[in-house]
């Protein structure tokens, strides 16, 4: 099992070390300097030799493999550098002000899915071909159609606009801000994007697997036994059938950055999606440098912790 | 915005290579199911759209430019109203199937044509080549995707052909994953253990006996896919990588209309309703795939 | 009060005056010598009063007293001095440093008292360096640049209260600034990428302005709603599309002239700019006293650009695309990724100039890439505002002389670097005139750049907001002026 873990945690490294390298390249291949992000629209005189100097003062002005070098190794002792753009802010500081951020509204998503998507997933696949199962699954494939960005303007167009011009302020929550976070009201619009759309995905997993789980013989068998209906689905079932929600959950960990920078751009939360898409087109190098490398990190854990996780739950799969 | 999850990881197919029988039971499976039915019938009416544009569309969807009715809502005449510049927006959304589809279609092909042929390789022969090509294969999952295509797509300049190669090069891992798993367990099968007994090669064993029997999983796991990536394209519009203007397709538009939300939501509404229209065909169909495809599944 | 930005706060000194949501916040925690007000004066601010020697070299500078920063230390010539021996030390690598050209040294006399020695005439001084906001010198020598950047003391009406630069930053009332404690309490600039969600916010009273400018059909909507104040103001950037003339196909003069020829700029102005702009004939906006109304005029007439096009030996190829020697007329138009606003025109330009024959390709990319490409004469085409000479100061030195840093254009004209040069060493405005009224002449003749019009700037703020300037004329620098502001909340 130790072993296991240590040869997990080697293969994890060395994509890690393929996801920065990639990352440092491809940050490179862009064109643009990130030196006239510090000069806006217009106004600001400058000569060659001062953009020299300010280049020279970041150390934009060394060769690739040295910056990377120089990069890689203030990594290793946790150093993140500062941002090019946003002077004398510790990148570090950035990126641990933004997860929280990010993560709660994810949390809450998630738990909101779990909670719904489990039971009707389990419904669904009981009671097969069902209306139910029809509606659950007419509705979650719907879930997984809808284009996020698009789902979330028009979200704010009918809850934030049309709503309360009809009909005043809705019960119980009154007013639904466009954007921020400053309120509690400010989550339930982009938890509700998110949660649209895991909701779809873990119904549909729950609903495959429960089907998959009835129909194994262990489970006929204790039928046979003359075992209740619920407790067969219960004890047996569903614990077999949370095994592809697990996988969902840890993918969902994974991809958690290409699912909210939408989201956080439209709502104009300032999560690692903003973060993330505001220093690819600022050119804010260390910042994106960084961010994926964490990013890869989270990614390659949760892998891990997803694969034990099954060992734990399902006794049949055996770690070697 | 990704819609590829574990639940589109079709059970595994342990059956013998198939023959006529089996793909008509596979069909009579899947008429049976009304939704995927639906689907088809959607593709079928699209792929139809795409071709015939030219003949459908009222107007020109690129120099058709009509003066002082930049964001008209819906009428008569035009039925979707005008676009940001004054062009009808019908005309526009019958010609953006064609890159809708296209994009979705093509890229799938190469995202499944890559993942196969790196799944067979690693799965097959194991050893150093299965742990190289898995290290890559996780590598592509853990990256985030959406930052290698702006990158790429910046690089490479946006075009057609960048959206399409930049995505059908980057999808692949999860088919390589699959195929790979199924190769896998496929290759302990008695049927290979005896092909190889008798000396029939690895290449031959791999096409004849080993991507038949994947290619149910994969068929069902591309058609599921789809939608997927026709969001991925709308999404790369949205950051201005995808077509390039003045050339029509959902994802701009919608990222055009996205400004006007409030003075003219029928810009994003209308190619936003296509998108979702589209994507739920193709899963509708895919679900219907993975059910016809799926011994357990038979009632 | 609050206020809407489109992008991130990225640092909060002196140098961070680039983008629009920097300054309208580093202007409010801090305080320059002098500031151009929003009708295009100067204003006195930190400074009581500015002797300019007749020969233009010595700026003498005489201070308010009893100035406090946040801190509660006196404001004195030694800050100044050292704010600008700072900013303009090229080792610092400050962006702002291209201002102090021409400045030779710092001084204070007294402690009131700040004298400017000029190595050579800069006529841009007041409008340009002088304008540059003063930091507590012992506190930013102490923690350096990079912290000042972070947590600033200036002796402005607002001291920093909470910064979260992806998110909001916010000002509190500073009790001892020297003209008085501002009526406001709260300065709050949030980030609201989105401009239909600034919109929104500012219909449900989210917010009470728009630093950054909503849609234009938005901004126009709301000038007929009783509850907000509209200012419509000519901005000073031309939106244009830069030429790259080292381009094979754009090197001809007669090409570009066919180019604005074919442009129908008034329809670009009423079908996608609601009006709101007007058409540009000249680098300088009509707002300039330096303004040549007699230039010529390039009016929409594509039966003329063909001929010019056909006169010049650019024929029509299979594909319709016009060609010379072997040289297609084709070019590449870069527009600002995610530039929803401006990306429509070159929409419709691209149609006007397929009709003639001239094939431009649109293509997207970051801020950063295109002005480093176009920097460089990598990039053929861009469309974006950009400034060749404001309404108070005419200088174009960047963008036209041939050694400007921002010369998109590559032009390389002896006699336009010889204009450029000259009328920064006049001060008497009667004598810049005829220098700078040649320099638009020679734009327009060389077509540098496809000028269409000078924008309309609309600034929107809540009627809950009072004290608010009447008829101003320029847009950012009613934001300075937050201090004399108080709400009413009847």
């Amino acid at each position: 099992m130790l072993s296991y873990i240590t040869r997990r945690l080697l293969q994890g490294a060395l994509v890690i070390f393929l996801i920065s390298l990639i990352t440092f390249a491809v940050m490179r291949l862009m064109p643009g300097d990130p030196v006239y992000m510090l000069l806006g629209e217009g106004e600001i005189r400058i000569s060659q030799e001062q953009i020299e100097a300010i280049k020279a003062k970041w150390g934009l002005d060394r060769p690739y493999y040295e910056q990377y070098l120089v990069w890689a190794w203030n990594l290793l002792r946790g150093d993140f550098g500062d941002s090019l753009i946003r002077t004398g802010v510790p990148v570090r500081e950035m990126i641990f002000e933004a997860i929280p951020v990010t993560a709660i509204i994810n949390v809450i998503a998630l738990f909101i899915s779990l909670a719904v998507a489990i039971p009707a997933g389990i419904w669904a696949g009981v009671k097969r071909n069902s209306a139910f199962d029809y509606a659950s699954a007419v509705g979650s494939t719907l879930g997984v159609s809808l284009p996020n960005f698009w789902l979330g303007l028009m979200l704010i167009v009918l809850f934030v606009l049309y709503i309360p011009q009809w009909f005043g302020d809705i019960p119980l929550i009154g007013k639904i801000p466009p954007f921020g976070l400053r309120s509690w009201q400010g989550y339930i619009l982009p938890v509700l994007v998110l949660t649209t759309e895991q909701l779809a995905v873990v119904t549909r997993v729950m609903r495959a697997a429960t089907i998959e789980a009835l129909g194994q013989d262990y489970v006929r068998t204790a039928y046979a036994k003359g075992l209740a209906k619920y407790v067969v689905i219960t004890r047996h079932a569903v614990r077999n059938a949370l095994l592809p929600v697990v996988t969902v959950i840890g993918f969902r960990i994974a991809f958690i950055l290409s699912g909210t920078i939408v989201v956080e751009t439209v709502f104009a939360i300032p999560g690692i999606g903003r973060l993330f898409t505001d220093s690819v087109f600022r050119l804010d190098y260390q910042v994106v440098q960084s961010l994926v490398v964490v990013l890869a990190v989270l990614v390659v854990l949760v892998n891990l912790l997803t694969d034990l996780t099954y060992a734990i739950i399902d006794p049949r799969i055996r770690i070697e | 915005m990704s819609v590829a999850s574990a639940d589109q990881l079709p059970p595994k197919a342990t059956s013998q290579p198939g023959g006529r029988s089996e793909l008509l039971q596979a069909w009579q499976r899947f008429r049976a199911n009304r939704m995927s039915l639906v689907g088809l019938t959607l593709i079928i009416l699209l792929v139809l759209i795409a071709i015939f544009a030219p003949l459908i569309a009222p107007y020109d969807p690129i120099t058709d430019i009509f003066r002082g009715v930049r964001g008209v809502g819906p009428s008569w005449d035009h039925p979707f109203g005008y676009d940001h510049l004054g062009r009808d927006l019908l005309s526009r959304v019958i010609f953006g199937s064609r890159v809708a589809l296209l994009v979705g279609l093509v890229a799938t092909g190469i995202s499944v044509l890559v993942g196969i042929v790196i799944g067979a390789v690693a799965g097959y022969f194991g050893g150093w080549v299965d742990t190289l090509l898995s290290r890559l294969i996780d590598t592509l999952m853990a990256f985030p995707i959406i930052a290698l295509l702006v990158v790429l797509a910046a690089v490479l300049g946006p075009s057609l052909v960048t959206t399409i190669v930049v995505i059908g090069f980057t999808g692949w891992a999860r088919f390589a994953r699959v195929v790979r798993a199924e190769v896998m367990s496929l290759k302990q099968q008695d049927f290979i253990t005896a092909a190889k007994a008798v000396g029939v090669r690895d290449w031959r064993i791999i096409w004849r006996h080993l991507l038949p029997n994947v290619m149910g999983p994969v068929i069902v796991l591309a058609s599921l896919g789809i939608g997927g990536i026709i969001i991925l394209e709308s999404a790369l519009s949205f950051l201005g990588l995808g077509i390039r203007p003045p050339n029509p397709s959902w994802g701009g538009t919608l990222a055009d209309g996205r400004a006007f939300i409030l003075r003219y939501p029928h810009i994003a509404f209308f190619p936003g309703l296509m998108i979702v229209i589209t994507v739920l065909a193709f899963n509708f169909l895919g679900d219907g795939l993975r059910d016809a495809f799926d011994p357990r599944n038979r009632d | 009060m609050t206020w809407m930005g489109h992008q991130e706060v990225s640092g909060l000194g002196p140098d961070n005056v680039g983008p629009t949501v920097e300054w309208v916040m580093v202007i409010n925690i801090h305080n320059p010598l002098v500031a151009i007000d929003e009708f295009n004066e100067v204003e006195m601010v930190l400074a009581k009063s500015v002797d300019v020697s007749d020969d233009g070299l010595t700026y003498t500078f005489q201070l308010n007293e009893g100035v406090k920063f946040h801190d509660g230390t006196e404001f004195t010539a030694e800050d100044v001095v050292y704010t600008y021996d700072f900013y303009r030390n090229p080792e610092n690598g400050a962006s702002i440093a291209g201002e102090f050209t021409g400045v030779g040294s710092v001084e204070a006399p007294d402690k009131y008292t700040v004298v400017v020695n000029m190595e050579s005439v800069n006529a841009a001084s007041l409008t340009g360096w002088a304008g540059t906001a003063i930091v507590q010198s012992k506190y930013h020598a102490e923690v350096g640049e990079e912290t000042y950047r972070t947590a600033p003391i200036g002796t402005g009406p607002y001291k920093l209260k909470e910064w979260r630069p992806a998110e909001f930053t916010e000002l509190e009332a500073f009790d001892d600034h020297f003209r008085g404690r501002p009526n406001i309490d709260v300065l709050r600039q949030d980030v609201v990428p989105e401009p239909s969600v600034r919109m929104i916010a500012l219909q449900s009273g989210e917010a009470d302005s728009a630093v950054w400018p909503l849609l234009v059909e938005d901004s126009v909507f709301l000038e007929s709603d009783p509850g907000f104040v509209v200012y419509r103001t000519l901005a000073n950037s031309i939106k244009h599309l830069p030429l790259n003339l080292r381009t094979p196909a754009l090197s001809d003069k007669m090409v570009r002239k066919a180019m604005m020829h074919a442009l129908d700029r008034q329809r670009i102005i009423d079908d996608l700019w609601n009006g709101a702009a007007q058409i540009s004939h000249s680098n300088l906006s009509p707002a300039s006293p330096y303004y040549n109304a007699d230039l010529p005029q390039y009016e929409y007439d594509p039966a003329k650009a063909n001929a010019m096009l056909d006169d010049a030996g650019w024929l029509a190829g299979a594909d319709g695309t016009r060609e010379k020697d072997g040289v297609k007329l084709t070019f590449t138009c870069t527009t600002i990724t995610g530039d929803q606003a401006r990306r429509p025109i070159a929409e419709l330009a691209q149609q006007m100039f397929a009709e003639v024959g001239i094939d431009m390709q649109l293509e997207e990319a970051p801020v950063a890439s295109i002005l480093q490409s176009l920097r460089e004469g990598t990039m053929d085409c861009s469309l974006f505002n950009w400034t060749y000479g404001t309404a108070i100061e005419p200088d174009p030195f960047s963008t036209l002389h041939s050694t400007g840093g921002n010369n998109f254009s590559g032009i390389n004209n002896p006699r336009l670097d010889e204009l450029i040069e000259t009328g920064l060493q006049v001060v008497d405005p009667a004598k810049r005139m005829p220098i700078y009224h040649e320099i638009q002449e020679i734009f327009v003749d060389e077509v540098v750049a496809l000028n269409l019009q000078f924008d309309e700037w609309i600034n929107v703020f809540n009627t809950r907001i009072k004290g608010l300037p009447e008829n101003p004329k320029t847009g950012d620098p009613i934001y300075q002026q937050a201090y004399k502001w108080w709400i009413d909340e009847s």
